[in-house]
């Protein structure tokens, strides 16, 4: 059994052609699988199909083995823009998912600054999101969509509006902390080198089907260095290829 | 931009010159002076004339005030919330709202007599529906991903209105408020013009009638007084609800 799987999966939005046609896909438990593709070609529709934020039309998606028809406790969602509370700190952004379900105790509030502490946030734990730098606020909603330590992770093009030498340091982070929870990850990018060097398998979508496949083989940890790998640029331009319809 | 409340205050003090010089070559009935109305004003404040109309006028706007925006607020929440209760409740607040509420006075002071009760009314009906137009849109435009978030973490509704939509819709519902504070003033002294012998506005109309002109303008200095210090009050608590996130930080 799988620990997410997408059967069939057909979505449009209010009875209009459909976005996402019959798609297929399976990510098992600890894998990092990402989604690339041009902008409009229903990437953000089949990660919010995936999380039960949206139900597909006909179709099913299951989460270790059940029907998923709403969000899941044990998911976190990273969206494209930050999406932290302004009138709250940044402790309380990423508290904000348990203050929603119980009282927070001391113990919260350790493992919230222990995750900021590790996303090199520990200096800024009583500041507003406005005080923070763009790379820094989608930190915070990093840290908040770990707090719960969920089993997955959704994530829709969070590192896109940063600039490279951030978004390295981000992804680098994200893979380390990903690792050490043993979380499995769904991520949203249209940036070629960021999938594949963040996943363990990249899908390519274009008008609503996933038009090509393919494995990652790099080590893990991964590091800088295989940035500049010819088996990893050789994959990039492959990806790059089937994207732009020269190669399918 | 340093110096703007210094000139803000010569132009003051200008005012006051021109007006007084104008005022020399006028009657006291028409116009008058500063230093005159100042000296009715001090006269009235020091022998405690104009005390009780005061705390009355002042008791109406806030009690209006209150019950118009406590009410236009829940409303509002209500109606921003359910599409049912919104396409149900429109037309009627919009209806209600278009009749000119300062002509259903005289039906309110027949209905609830001369006393405060109608001048609170009036007050309350007018200061409604700025609280209850900025609520409902300020909770219905909230971020689309930030309901989504909500939505991932499992929040009831009730927690999103908490946590989310009111917090968010802060800065509209006081705009809102604003509003309605300058428009409660208007609504006492019109049913304190209609009704009433009690209150600032019942003492524009009695000095009308004993052409005591300073009298009015004292009045009407005291009017503008309140209205400016509840609208201040306002910019406050405007303030201190967005001042720990919104102020730039220390560099």
């Amino acid at each position: 059994m799988s620990f997410l799987t997408i059967q069939d999966g057909t979505y449009g939005y209010e009875g209009n052609t459909p976005i996402i046609k019959k798609i297929n896909w399976t990510i098992e438990k600890g894998e990092f699988h990402c989604l690339v593709g041009k902008s409009g070609c229903g990437k953000t529709t089949l990660l919010k199909l995936a999380s039960g934020l949206l139900k597909p039309d006909t179709g099913n998606v299951y989460f270790q083995g059940n029907n998923l028809t709403e969000p899941s406790h044990e998911c976190g969602f990273v969206f494209q823009s930050p999406t932290l509370l302004e009138w709250k700190t940044v402790m309380d952004n990423v508290l904000l998912p348990v203050s929603l379900k119980r009282k927070i105790t001391k113990e919260d509030r350790k493992h919230a600054a222990s995750l900021l502490d590790m996303l090199g946030l520990s200096s800024h734990l009583t500041q507003y999101p406005q005080h923070l730098s763009g790379g820094q606020q989608s930190r915070v909603a990093i840290a908040r969509a770990l707090i719960q330590k969920p089993s997955m992770l959704f994530l829709d093009e969070p590192f896109a509006a940063l600039d490279a030498i951030t978004r390295e340091e981000l992804q680098e982070d994200l893979l380390r902390i990903c690792q050490a929870q043993h979380t499995t990850v769904l991520f949203i990018t249209h940036d070629i080198s960021e999938a594949v060097y963040l996943s363990d398998r990249v899908a390519v979508m274009d008008q609503g089907k996933i038009i090509y496949d393919v494995n990652v083989e790099l080590l893990k940890p991964r590091t800088m260095k295989m940035r500049y790998d010819p088996y990893f640029n050789d994959l990039c331009l492959n990806i790059r290829q089937v994207m732009s319809g020269e190669q399918s | 931009m340093k110096n703007i409340r210094v000139y803000s205050f010569l132009l003051f003090l200008l005012l006051i010159i021109l007006w007084e010089a104008a005022a020399g070559n006028m009657s006291e009935l028409i116009l008058p002076a500063p230093s005159v109305i100042l000296f009715t004003l001090f006269e009235g404040l020091s022998s405690g004339y104009f005390t009780p109309h005061i705390v009355r006028t002042t008791l109406e706007i806030l009690l209006g005030l209150f019950a118009g925006s406590l009410f236009g607020f829940v409303i509002g929440i209500l109606m921003g919330e359910s599409v049912f209760l919104r396409k149900l409740l429109f037309p009627y607040v919009i209806a209600s709202q278009a009749v000119p509420k300062l002509a259903l006075a005289p039906l309110f002071i027949l209905w609830f007599g001369f006393d405060m009760t109608s001048k609170v009314v009036i007050t309350a009906l007018i200061c409604f529906f700025p609280l209850l137009e900025n609520t409902v849109t300020s909770i219905q435009y909230i971020d689309k991903q930030k309901i989504e978030l909500f939505r991932m973490l499992k929040a009831s509704r009730w927690q999103t209105l908490i946590h989310l939509k009111i917090p968010a819709g802060m800065p509209g519902i006081l705009a809102g408020l604003r509003v309605a504070v300058v428009l409660a003033v208007v609504g006492a002294v019109v049913g304190e013009f209609i009704g009433g012998s009690e209150g600032l506005g019942a003492v524009i109309i009695a000095s009308q009638g004993m052409m005591d002109t300073p009298l009015m303008f004292s009045s009407l200095i005291l009017l503008t007084l309140i209205g400016m210090l509840l609208y201040q009050l306002v910019n406050v608590l405007e303030k201190r609800w967005s001042k720990p996130y919104m102020k730039e930080p220390k560099k």
